[in-house]
């Protein structure tokens, strides 16, 4: 199946650009409970455009075409004990996600203040913009400073800017040991207690609080681990057993605390009205919110107190928090909240790369709402 | 310390500078109307202390770390706010007259070079680190704090910033910002654009434009990465936020001499290979090492046809093992002689060497031309070799000193700017060192950027499709092509004079060039 569909995608993008009709770019569909749904008149399937391009292992760079399955990907880096150190989520166990998928909507995975985000491993996107042109940005080198940084634009950009071909990411060895020790905290404790330790040198590469336990994964070499868990035994964090799933669980958004959020997605008539899913994004040491939750379940904190997720029903509450501690939230399934003035940047790129307005991103629609919202409150 | 004139004299180099749009901003001299309402204006905005306009005054601004560039700029301003950033951007924009921002002007590539029609917008005064936040781990800064500043006022917490140029004392985060500024340590700890978490700029309108915080994920595309590296085109950054990580506990250095070249980059392979991210890997070849050792006196072992500094840090108890790994990695791959340094005065003593490579090499020669082409690591055999092949056909030595960890090449081309045609030819030969890198599927700058100096490897590297697309992104953010115009992405009418510029699937350039 894995093929190069790259002239078939200029030939569907010059044919909507002549009709003046808007493609959907289209890879697993895996995170389509994301975002509102955009509108448009066809999709433009990257699916069948997949394969490992080059891997090489000491060069710590993948480079493969953009409808290839993250769990190709992943199977491939594991056979050579190397990883994709920002763990995008799979939230499918089949057609969990393709590569370009995970790079136009960007997220990362439970070690993102430790081990970087997807942006952050982005080297080069090979990119066929709204003119059909076939463009290359960035490469396969670490560094790289010749032109704009076109390829990392990429990463949130939810196919607003064109459609990815080709990408390479930079890939990390697999860390030889790992473990994860847990103990019972109040969130407020958690916090504190991740503060404190993230400013000593030690192997975190991970933290989950939730209903009143705060998990932390440590990996780096045998030594450096097995010394992290002496030191974090005086804070009464003892080992926990089968952390790999715990993790795992956590990456995919399988792990209990997201399944009602999940299940809605799927069939939201059979569950009935249910509260929404918030991701706020805080500073790391922010308080906890003081809007009431229905249980202590109906929170989860993972980055060291950089990303929080609240089950909530009442919107005004829950911005006024994020705002308060200078963060950002958006409710999943809802339009994504971006800010006037980047809306409006947003939107001129979007005419620099589609000119004609070929992609149709659910994107669009936040930039258009947050230009309306814009207009009304001048 | 500071890698600063590349090359020294200014014969030939000019040419490479112009790199004007076809529209340029608007015809004028410094005595035109639009120009004396400017300066009005700008008298208005700012104490008179901050304008400076004589000649004697501008002297220092005409030139960045490319020396060899040289442009008196028509006036040059050094606002103290963020308000007064935009304020002065509002004016430029009303009158079309350029704006040229600066840092601390220790870039190599000429991205600070002034236009003699615009204004230099200096940064310096905005020097204040307005908080370091030890339980967020980030600091907020003003674009002028330089950057070993930001580390140095974060210690007392434990924390340090980690991207460090090699002109950290002196260089300025905004620049840095400017220049997606890299350092020794990239492949552990990533680079500029890794380590900021947000900015806010004043843009080509003088609108605020506020990207992440201290947040660890931003919603749409990623603005913050474009801004990082754009060379002050897209805007004026007026404040930086950055992470801070906790300072390893102990580090190591190491070094190793090998007989052959090959066996030094085999042995970068094998680390890396090896599951191992060391925080800094280097390679100097006889030739560096003899020049850095002549001046260092750093205990380089000078029969060495290449060495490799390696730093490897981290928790103690991780580190011991760590050190062992990798000493019988080197010894596995035919390094003949390893030294390691576990206190800092030694560790300090075996940097010193490479850290002053560049004035080293510039004993050696009256000129030398520095390059900055990355490359993928297993490339490393192969485009040595070229260099040499390269470097034998032109008839000038070159010292290479590079990043093995991160393939980034900084090769010095030897020659002598009093000898005739020599500077002409140095430039031909980097020209073609930048088009080996390319080849070999790398880039022609690493960490230097652009600038003015890199205009025309910029033509071998990108068709006119791709550069035509930076021209319609830069012209979404900056309709009038104020920021820093002539800089970073060469005009297609450039490259096409230079006749080296992709045709792609046989479209000739676009027609619509007057939007240049």
């Amino acid at each position: 199946m894995a093929g190069d569909c790259s002239k078939l995608f200029i030939e569907q993008i010059e044919a909507a650009s002549a009709a003046q009709q808007r493609l959907l770019i289209n890879g697993h569909n895996s995170k389509r409970h994301w975002l509102p749904a955009a509108t448009a008149n066809s999709s433009l399937y990257t699916a069948e455009h997949n394969g490992i391009l080059q891997y090489d292992p000491a060069e710590l760079v993948v480079t493969a075409r953009a409808g290839t399955s993250l769990a190709e990907i992943d199977a491939a880096l594991s056979e050579q004990q190397q990883m994709l150190a920002c763990e995008p989520p799979q939230f499918f166990a089949q057609a969990g996600g393709t590569l370009g998928g995970a790079v136009a909507c960007g997220f990362s995975g439970p070690g993102r203040p430790w081990l970087g985000a997807l942006r952050d491993a982005i080297l080069g996107v090979e990119l066929i913009n709204g003119l059909g042109e076939y463009l290359k940005f960035g490469g396969q080198v670490m560094k790289n400073v010749a032109g704009y940084d076109v390829s990392r634009l990429q990463a949130g950009a939810w196919g607003a800017l064109g459609v990815m071909s080709v990408i390479s990411l930079r890939v990390q060895p697999c860390f030889a040991a790992q473990l994860t020790v847990s103990g019972e905290l109040t969130a407020d404790a958690a916090l504190a207690l991740c503060a404190q330790l993230g400013q000593r040198n030690l192997p975190i590469s991970g933290s989950c609080w939730h209903a009143g336990e705060l998990a932390l994964r440590l990996q780096g070499n045998e030594s450096g681990v097995a010394a992290a868990r002496t030191a974090l035994a005086e804070f009464g964090l003892m080992p926990m057993p089968a952390d790999d799933e715990y993790w795992h669980r956590l990456q995919h958004h399988q792990h209990e605390f997201f399944l009602p959020s999940m299940q809605a997605s799927t069939d939201t008539k059979k569950h009935g009205p249910q509260h929404k899913l918030w991701r706020v994004v805080t500073p790391l040491a922010a308080p906890m919110p003081e809007f009431g939750l229905r249980s202590a379940a109906d929170a989860l904190v993972m980055w060291g107190g950089g990303l929080r997720w609240f089950y909530h029903d009442d919107h005004t509450a829950v911005l006024a928090y994020a705002k308060a501690v200078g963060g950002w939230c958006w409710a999943v399934g809802d339009v994504m909240p971006i800010d006037p003035m980047q809306a409006q940047i947003m939107q001129q790129l979007a005419n620099a790369f589609d000119p004609k307005g070929v992609f149709a991103t659910p994107l669009s629609l936040a930039a258009r709402t947050a230009a309306t919202l814009a207009t009304q409150s001048h | 310390m500071l890698s600063a004139a590349c090359l020294r004299h200014n014969e030939g180099m000019q040419s490479i500078a112009n790199n004007q749009p076809n529209h340029d901003p608007q015809q004028l001299t410094e005595h035109s109307a639009p120009h004396r309402a400017v300066l009005a204006r700008l008298q208005q905005l700012l104490p008179e202390d901050n304008i400076i306009t004589d000649a004697a005054g501008l002297r220092p601004y005409e030139t960045d770390g490319l020396t060899a560039i040289r442009e008196m700029p028509w006036v040059v301003v050094l606002p103290e706010t963020e308000a007064q950033v935009a304020q002065v951007m509002r004016c430029c924009a009303e009158h079309q007259v350029p704006v040229i921002p600066r840092g601390a002007g220790t870039g190599l590539s000429g991205g600070a070079r002034p236009h003699r029609q615009g204004v230099v917008l200096g940064l310096s005064k905005m020097a204040e680190i307005l908080h370091i936040d030890p339980h967020n781990r980030v600091a907020k800064v003003q674009p002028g704090v330089r950057n070993l500043a930001i580390t140095q006022a974060a210690q007392v917490h434990g924390l340090y910033y980690a991207p460090d140029p090699s002109s950290q004392i002196a260089c300025s985060i905004g620049g840095n910002v400017a220049e997606n500024a890299g350092g020794v340590h990239c492949l552990k700890y990533g680079l500029t654009v890794n380590n900021v978490l947000g900015v806010r700029l004043v843009n080509a309108a003088g609108e605020i434009v506020e990207l992440g915080g201290a947040l660890y994920d931003n919603p749409g595309p990623d603005l913050l990465a474009l801004v990082c590296g754009s060379e002050g085109m897209l805007g004026v950054v007026t404040e930086v936020t950055v992470a801070l990580l906790p300072e390893p506990e102990t580090k190591a250095v190491l070094l190793a001499g090998f007989a052959e070249v090959v066996d030094a980059g085999n042995a970068v392979a094998a680390i890396i290979g090896a599951g191992i991210i060391p925080a800094g890997m280097e390679m100097m070849d006889k030739m560096a090492v003899q020049a850095a050792e002549a001046f260092a006196k750093a205990g380089y072992p000078l029969d060495a046809e290449a060495i490799l500094i390696i730093e490897l840090d981290g928790a103690a108890a991780e580190l011991a093992t760590l050190t062992d790994e990798v000493s019988t990695l080197l010894r596995q791959h035919g390094a003949y002689r390893i030294d390691e340094a576990h206190d800092a005065s030694t560790q300090a003593r075996l940097w010193k060497g490479r850290k002053s490579a560049f004035p080293a090499v510039g004993r050696l020669s009256p000129d030398y031309l520095c390059m900055d082409g990355t490359i993928p690591r297993k490339a490393l055999p192969s485009v040595l070799a070229e260099i040499d092949t390269i470097s034998q056909r032109f008839g000038l030595a070159v010292a290479n000193v590079f990043h093995a960890a991160d393939g980034n090449l900084h090769p010095l081309i030897l020659f002598d700017a009093n000898v005739p045609g020599q500077t002409d030819k140095a430039m031909a030969m980097g020209a073609k060192v930048l088009e080996a890198c390319v080849a070999a599927g790398g880039t022609v700058t690493g960490e230097h950027g652009v600038g003015v100096e890199k205009l025309d490897t910029m033509c071998v590297q990108f068709t006119s499709a791709e550069l035509e697309q930076f021209v319609r992104l830069k012209a979404a953010m900056d309709p009038q092509d104020l920021l820093n115009p002539g800089k970073g992405i060469p005009t297609l009418t450039r490259c096409g004079e230079l006749g080296g510029m992709h045709v792609h699937h046989g479209r000739l350039p676009f027609p619509e060039l007057e939007r240049f």
